[in-house]
Order: C-alpha cells, then structure tokens, then sequence
C-alpha cells in the first residue's frame, strides 16, 4: 500500500539552516551537513530544501553545498530557490536531487515548467505555491516577483498542471511557524480539482494535524518545518521525525 | 563481507548515478561509472540506471553505441545484471510509452497505469509516487533479509512491468491500485521498479544482495 | 622564497607518499601494537590504570597514584547512601523554594548521553522537581544523541532550551585550534554548554543547574591534559581564524564574576551525591525510554567522537579511556583486568567521522594530514586567563565553598602549573 509520504521542508540561509514564522522572523537552527545526516539516519520519507536567499535573487544557487548535502542521503530530495533555467535543473538533478521545485520563475513563464518536464520528467518537477491572505481574509498568490496578476491560487495551480508540473507544493504563508494547523479548506479546494499529487505545507503542529490534511484535505502528502527542527512549540532546537509506528497509528 | 568484485554503473546519460554510487560506496562495493564501449565491455557486474521516458532511453543507449556491448554482455557473457527504474523496463521486450524495442532480455511489455476498471473513488494518482511494500513471489538471493513486514522502497513511475502470475518472471509484486511486478527477473538479469539509491537501509540492502549474492 | 617553497612541496610530497598513522589504518594498528609493548615497562597505579606517563602523577607506598587518593577524598566528601541522598534531597527542597512563582526549578544540561538523560529522570521523578533541559547544539550532534533527547523529554514531558551555535563559526573555530598546532580542540563544546547553562538560568530565573558529572565515573581528569577558557578561544580565533565567533556563548571572566556573585546560581553536581551506577541507569533508561547507546563515553556528539577515538589517541599519544574506566575501577564498576584488556586495542574510530571533519573544515586527505603533524604547541604560548585564575586563588576556594563553581573548577584552572 503506498505510503502518505511526510516530508521535512528544510530553509537555507547563508549557509545555514532557518525556520521562519509567516515567512519572517528568521530563527537559527543549524548545520545543514549534520542535519541532514541526522534526518538521513532518522529514515524520512524525502526532504525539501528551499534557498531563502537564492529564491530572493539575492544569492546565486550554491551548488557546492547541494553536492554536499546529496552525498548524505539515502531518500529522495527536492530543491528549490532561483531556479531560472533549465540548465540549472539538469546541473542539480546531476548532483543527486530527484525534484526540482520552481515558483518564482514559473510565474514568470509557465513555459519553463513545460520545456523541464519534457526534459526530465513531470515527476522531477514541483510546483511551489505560496499563499497568503489579503484584506477581506481573500487567498492569494503570494510572490516577490512583479508578474502579472497569477490569479486565485487555484487558477494558478490548474495552469501550473497544464504545463507539466508533476506536483504542487502548496504552503500557507499565514499558517508557516504557527503550528496552527494546515489551512484544511485552502488544501481541499486545490485537491478537488486537481488530478496530480499535492503536498501541504505550513503550520503543522502535531501528528493530528498531519492526518487530517490527507484525511480532511485529500493531500497526497504533508511536508512541515517548525514541527521536524523543534523540540515543542516555543521551545529548543531538536531536529527530530516520528517514528515508524507514529506515523503508521495517524497516517496508514 | 563484501566480494571484492567491480560494479559497473553504466552512464548513457539519464538517471540518478551519484547516488547509487554513493550508496554502493557506502556498502563497501568497489564501483565505477563508465559510458564507454571499451569500458562497459569489461563489466563483470553491472548496474543499468535510468530516470525518463522509454524511448529516449533506448535512444541514447543506440547513440552511445552500448546496445550491442549490453546484449552480448547478457546473452553470452551472461553477467549479473540490475535495472533500476527506466533500467528495469528497457530490460523488456518494449514499452507502451514508446516506439522503439527494449533489449527483450525479459518476455513481457511494460503498460501504462490503468485504472480503467475501477470505481471513481478507487481511481488513484499517476505517476506512482512514494513509499510501497513488495510481496515476494519468488524466493531469490536479491530478497535476502528482505522478507520483512516493514520493507519498503521509494517508487516514481507512470509505467510498469505487468504481474503475470502464468509466468515466473515477476520476482515480486506491488499494489496501487491494483497488483503490478515491481521486481522482475530472469536468468542473470533482475530489475526493479524502484530506487534502491532512495530507499535507505532496505535499497542498502537490496544493493548488498546484488554485490554479494550474484 | 624559493627554499620555502621547495620545503613545502617536500613536505606535501611526504605527506602524500607516506604511509602513517593518519591516513592507513594497518600503520596505526601496528603503532599501537608497539606503543603497548614499551608501555608495559612503565610503572602503573596497583588500583586504577594510569601510569607514569600522567603529568601530575604520584605513587605512594602501596603503589596506589595520588589521583585515586583523589577520588578516595572525593568519596569521603560526598559518601553517596543514605547521607548523600538526604544532602540531594536538601538541595532539592532549595531549588523547589527558589522555583515557587517561576516555571521551572532547575536547569539540567543536556547531551542525550546517558548521564544527562538519568539527570532529567533523577530531577523529575525522583526529586519531583521541575526541570527546564537545556541543551548546547555545536551542530556536530549524531542521531542518536539528538533522538534520546526527543526521546526523554516527551515521555517526561519536559521542556527543552537549545542554544544553536553558528556552523559556520563552530567549523571556523575548531580550523582554528587545529591549525594552532594545540590539543584544545571542542573546548568551544564545553564552555558553549557551561555559558548556555547560565544564560537559560538568567533568563528563566532559575537558580540552581544541575550539571551531569559524575567522578565514579568519569573519573578525574589528569592535569595539564588540555585548558580551556574564552579568552584562550578568542586569542587563536584572532590568529588563525577567519570570522568573528558571535553566536559562541562565552565564558569572560566579568560574566563569571557576575553570575557568581550577582545572579548567585548554584552549580550543583546530583550524580556526587548519590550511589551512580551507570550500567544499570542506562539500562532503565533504555527500558522506560527508549534510550540508546552510542558505544562510548562522549561519543554522542561527533566532534567529541573525533576528538577522543582519533585526535588524541593518534596525534597527542593520550589515551583518553583510561580516565572513565579509572573513574569505574575506583568506585568499583569495573574490573581493573576488563579495562587492561580493552586497553590493548586502539580507540574504536568510525572513519565516517574523520571524513565528515575533513568536508566540514573543507580539508583535503594532504591538508587534513599535515594539520595532524604540525609541531605540537601549548596554550602557554597563547594569551588566557590562567594567570588570572592562579591569582584569584583563594576567591575561588570560596565560590566552590559556596558552590558556586564546581571544586574540579578550582582544583585544576587556579592551581600552579604542575600541582593537581
């Protein structure tokens, strides 16, 4: 039976792993190299690794630390953060990362999700959302880049689909570092209308809160930050993942 | 103890080679990663990787000049040899996603998911993607220490090899939706749908069983 | 210049082709063979296994060394029984006074290793006190350490405090040391974890920490074996380091003073007081749990791994097990002949660990080689408070009276060079 897949989204910063709160407050949390060695000998399902700075187009892609950071893992592994150009796929996909998270640039030109997943595959190519909640409470996309209006999130997903994205990551801005919970309703109405996987982020606090966006929200998979490097809500640092039999009692 | 015996990673230009590298490193195995005729035809023990569509497998096997060096290192040299994923179905006689023939080393043709004939709720994504568990179907050396409740491997595929219960080349089986071989196999030859690179200690261990058992 | 250039080549040339103790494991082993044949002409304690080769080492009539005198001393000072509990006990009652109207009682410092991880079971179930864990991160944590920490406090439910030291700094600084050609390497760790300690106690209003050092069995820690204070880190940081360390916790001297004497914290160490018996602690750990062993004594944290089964051993010829199983043989845990016999091998080193220091410190096999064999320096030639210390003699005497800092403090950082 195939697994719901819980995945630890992992922020880099200047070299460094940071966990935010509604995409500020940056908190420090460690090495990545350790990190994810540890998360590796904790047997996750698969990790995410978003460049803050990269997909701010402040940074360019560090590919030394990506080579680095793929040496140590046995499970599959995604990257996003200022990828522009094809070529910058092939380059990380090389290095031993399975997927290729796009957002920005995708916005820009939904064209370069297409020409990536005839390249290498939809399966290599996530669709990252972020969303963010305006005046009156309405969801929107939530980007730096000075695009065009994307449209409603689920507009844009649709269209992120179309193009070739072989899944979308989705992530609630107002819920991330909050351990609130998902965003249940934000997740249901992209999957309802949706035929490729979608995985949640942003907010998760607890085992429950996990199980009730595959269960409630019909997420193919659930990702969480705040949850996997810290001991309790408000307290220390303590990368940690549930155990087999945690994640089989609230999720299989 | 690990035989000190080569592993030959062929490198025709799709799939995940450093980390099966990586891991084959890991379990002891002496590797090498090589795209040259010259070089694959010294194999003694191969590993055929691949990551994309049917066809541009086969094509960039064809333009690599490696076709012939492959099938000749099967059919008479007959050395071990493992397909991971694409590398599983090129070892088929071919592939509904493409044209072209596979190296037919293995009787069977891969298909498309197809849950044609069950309930709109039952209908289930495509590709395959994540964690599964295999029943095994036929005791090999690659299973050993294997035949555990909580084995699973990592999947990512739109494609795969059919269960044909008639024939015994479906070494194991895995259910989505319904059941299809995930592991198959034939003399010398043996593939698997998933990525033993990206299944921590059950691919380590599947890997090892390929090094020391073949 | 050309001379200089042409020695380093030679130099580099030699490290490439020779086969030594740093880069071949059979050498090692045929080393340590060898190092083990000449050391059975040196004269041993009759009680524990240290020989002549411990600086500060004595031995009386008996043939029994000053440093298990030491610990005999120590045991008469905290007896453990009956008499030591009820003193815990006391404290306990203290520390739960101080802690009316706060959150927590007490801070306990915390690693996942076996010592700290009983101190949290100690202080919460035995003690019925509440504690805060605190944990200093260096961010060379292994697996196992971090998930016993995970493990530990949700089954107690006790609430964790981290301080999370910047990688880039920690990997800079221990570059640093080992380019210093100084034994002194993670004592970043050590007084990271002390000043994090006193930070969370400030922060909280905590007055009493708990700190998991035990002499039955950890023994005591020969003199001169390696130093530590900030300002010994900072004065090689400025030599032969390349970034500012400003997320290293530090011990200055004016930080001590006022957290000695303004914000009077008590440092008091639980494990003196009572009857510890590691094995089976670690046993009811691993049964109530989940606990798990990472085969050796600091080997919880990879840099401590590094520093103790390859570092020591194969660079400063020091044997680092035989302070513990000193420590275990004089409180009775450990047959003197068990811990002789696991003396003839070499440290057990994962070789994974060396790999990793090399890709964290961006060393290559020759550069990594070369740092191994540097001439061999001391923290004399280097600018620290020790000085200071030895003249603040007497003032600390009062502030282990006061337990304020521990008596292993005074004992060793505000004695002579050469006396215990």
């Amino acid at each position: 039976m195939l697994m719901t897949r819980v995945i630890p989204v992992l922020l880099l910063k200047n070299g460094a792993l940071v966990k935010t709160v509604k995409f500020g407050r940056h908190s420090y949390i460690g090495d990545p190299v350790n990190a994810i060695r540890i998360y590796n000998e904790l047997e996750v399902d698969e990790l995410v690794f978003l460049d803050i700075m990269a997909s701010q187009g402040q940074k360019s892609i560090n590919y030394e630390l990506l080579r680095k950071i793929a040496d140590e893992c046995f499970m599959p592994l995604c990257y996003g953060g200022g990828v522009s150009h094809i070529n910058e796929i092939g380059k990380i996909l090389e290095l031993g990362f399975e997927k290729i998270s796009l957002n920005t640039w995708a916005l820009k030109d939904p064209n370069l999700i297409t020409k990536a997943a005839q390249k290498y595959g939809s399966q290599s190519i996530v669709v990252s959302i972020d969303i963010r909640s305006g005046l009156f409470g309405k969801r929107r996309v939530y980007t730096r880049a000075s695009t065009k209006n994307p449209g409603d999130p689920l507009t844009w997903a649709k269209n992120a689909e179309t193009s070739g994205a072989g899944e979308i990551l989705l992530n609630s801005v107002d819920r991330d570092g909050t351990w609130s919970g998902y965003d249940i309703d934000l997740i249901t109405e992209i999957t309802a209308n949706l035929s490729i996987p979608v995985i949640a982020l942003g907010g998760a606090g607890s085992l429950q809160d996990l199980s009730d966006a595959v269960v409630k929200g019909g997420a193919s998979a659930v990702a969480a930050g705040s949850m996997f490097v810290y001991q309790k809500k408000g307290m220390g640092v303590l990368i940690n993942y549930p155990s087999k039999n945690q994640l089989k009692d609230f999720l299989n | 103890m690990v035989q000190s015996s080569r592993i030959t990673v062929v490198n025709y230009g799709l799939g995940n080679l450093g980390s099966i590298a990586n891991m084959l490193k890991k379990i002891g195995a002496q590797v090498e990663i090589v795209s040259n005729k010259n070089e694959v035809e010294k194999a003694k023990k191969l590993i055929l990787p691949g990551v994309g569509a049917f066809d541009a497998g086969m094509s960039k096997i064809r333009s690599a000049n490696l076709y012939s060096t492959l099938d000749n290192l099967v059919r008479v040299e007959k050395i071990p040899v493992l397909g991971i994923c694409l590398g599983m179905q090129l070892l088929a006689e071919g592939s509904e996603e493409g044209e072209q023939d596979g190296f037919g080393w293995i009787p069977c043709r891969i298909r498309r998911f197809d849950f044609g004939n069950l309930n709109e709720s039952d209908k289930l994504k495509i590709p395959h993607m994540g964690w599964n568990t295999i029943n095994i179907k036929e005791n090999k050396p690659i299973f050993h220490k294997l035949d555990r409740e909580d084995t699973q491997f990592y999947f990512v595929h739109s494609f795969h090899a059919p269960f044909d219960p008639a024939h015994n080349f479906s070494y194991a089986t895995t259910f989505y939706g319904y059941e299809f071989a995930s592991v198959i196999g034939r003399n010398n030859v043996i593939g698997t749908q998933f990525h033993p690179e990206k299944s921590h200690k059950f691919g380590m261990q599947l890997l090892r069983n390929f090094v020391e058992n073949y | 210049m050309a001379r200089l250039l042409k020695s380093k080549i030679s130099v580099l040339y030699n490290v490439m082709c020779t086969k030594n103790i740093f880069n071949d494991e059979p050498t090692w082993q045929e080393h340590w063979q060898h190092r083990y044949e000449q050391r059975q002409k040196l004269r041993i304690c009759q009680r524990c296994v240290f020989d002549e080769t411990i600086k500060g080492i004595g031995f009386d009539k008996d043939g029994v060394c000053n440093y298990c005198r030491l610990q005999e001393d120590l045991e008469s000072q905290f007896p453990g029984g009956q008499k030591g509990w009820e003193d815990i006990i006391r404290i306990s009652e203290e520390a739960r006074k101080s802690g009316r109207n706060r959150p927590y009682d007490v801070i306990v410092g915390v690693s996942g290793g076996a010592d700290s991880s009983y101190m949290l079971h100690l202080a919460k179930v035995e003690l019925g006190l509440r504690p805060l864990a605190v944990h200093f991160d260096n961010t060379w944590n292994s697996t196992i350490a971090t998930n016993n920490i995970k493990k530990v406090t949700t089954a107690l439910d006790i609430d964790l405090y981290t301080h999370v030291v910047d990688n880039q700094e920690f990997d800079d600084s221990c570059k640093a040391f080992l380019k210093a050609g100084v034994p002194d390497l993670d004592i970043q760790t050590d007084l990271g974890l002390a000043a994090t300690l006193n930070k969370a106690a400030i922060r909280f209003g905590i007055k009493y920490v708990f700190e998991g050092h035990s002499f039955r069995s950890e023994g005591i820690c020969p003199s001169g074996l390696y130093y530590m204070d900030s300002k010994y880190i900072e004065s090689i940081q400025k030599k032969y380091g390349t970034r500012k360390l400003t997320s290293l916790p530090h011990m200055w001297l004016s930080s001590q003073l006022k957290w000695m004497l303004f914000n009077r914290l008590k440092k008091i160490r639980p494990l003196w007081y009572i009857d510890y018996q590691k094995e089976n602690c670690k046993a009811m750990l691993s049964e109530k749990y989940g606990w798990e062993w990472y085969g050796g004594h600091h080997l919880e944290n990879r840099i401590t791994a590094f520093l103790h089964t390859y570092f020591h051993p194969r660079r400063w010829d020091n044997d680092l097990r035989c302070i513990g199983y000193s420590g275990l043989i004089r409180s009775g845990q450990m047959n003197r002949e068990e811990a002789l016999t696991l003396l003839r091998k070499p440290p057990s080193v994962d070789l994974e660990i060396i790999e990793l220091v090399k890709k964290r410190l961006s060393l290559t096999d020759e550069q990594f080689v070369s740092l191994m064999q540097l001439p061999k320096r001391s923290f004399r030639e280097f600018k620290t408070y020790k000085r200071t210390f030895e003249r603040m003699r007497p003032f600390f005497y009062l502030m282990a009276k006061w337990e304020r800092i521990p008596w292993s403090f005074y004992m060793k950082y505000t004695a002579k060079d050469g006396a215990i």
